[in-house]
């Protein structure tokens, strides 16, 4: 087993019902691979560095894993496949990283909120 | 007056006119920061200036050991879209 932690972007179009679909579906993946989730954080809409095909923000997702490598390749299979995901990144926790410490990306000014329902 | 010395005594003056900075240090060290997070965009920008290079250690102070960690992480965080990799 190896601890991995991974991060996928879905394209801003995605509803909050979607992204939760994809999770659970990967989350399907790691668990029959034998390995299992951690933790999954989702920092939501925030603004991308650069432009990503035709998108300027993405969605963010982060999962931490403990899985074998198998499960971790099969999991970037499935991301490859989904025409959602913009992009993706996985990596191996070499240390123990500790886990009470939030992912500081996500209080950073550039994330945004849901956009404001205007009244009519 | 030996030329040679007062050479040296000019030297000496310049060295303390223009030569005197705060000493640098490694920020990482000093904190003593356990892991370069990449997804730690604040701390990471603070290394990436305007064009969103990655600042020397000659100029940043940063020691040898974590301008590596450093260059991993802004890497990690540049595939992601969470820094640049160039801005103009």
């Amino acid at each position: 087993m190896v601890k991995y932690e991974s991060i996928f972007i879905t394209e801003p179009g995605a509803t909050d019902d979607e992204v939760s679909a994809l999770i659970k579906g990967f989350e399907d993946t790691v668990t029959t691979g034998s390995g299992k989730v951690l933790k999954v954080e989702r920092w939501g809409k925030r603004r991308l560095a650069y432009r990503v095909g035709r998108h300027e923000d993405g969605n963010y997702t982060l999962f931490y894993l403990e899985c074998p490598p198998a499960a971790a390749r099969e999991l970037e299979r499935r991301y490859r496949m989904n025409d959602r995901i913009i992009k993706y990144l996985t990596v191996r926790m070499d240390r123990n990283i500790p886990e009470d410490q939030p992912a500081r990306a996500g209080d950073s000014p550039e994330v945004r909120g849901p956009e404001p329902v205007e009244a009519q | 007056m030996d030329p040679r010395d007062r050479d040296k005594a000019k030297k000496k003056q310049f060295r303390k006119k223009f030569l005197f900075r705060k000493k640098k240090f490694c920020k990482f060290c000093e904190e003593k920061i356990p892991y370069i997070d990449y997804k730690d965009v604040r701390l990471l920008q603070g290394f990436t200036p305007e064009r969103g290079k990655i600042f020397p250690r000659r100029i940043s102070g940063t020691c040898a050991k974590h301008q590596r960690e450093l260059m991993q992480a802004i890497k990690r965080a540049r595939n992601i879209a969470l820094l640049p990799f160039t801005a103009d």
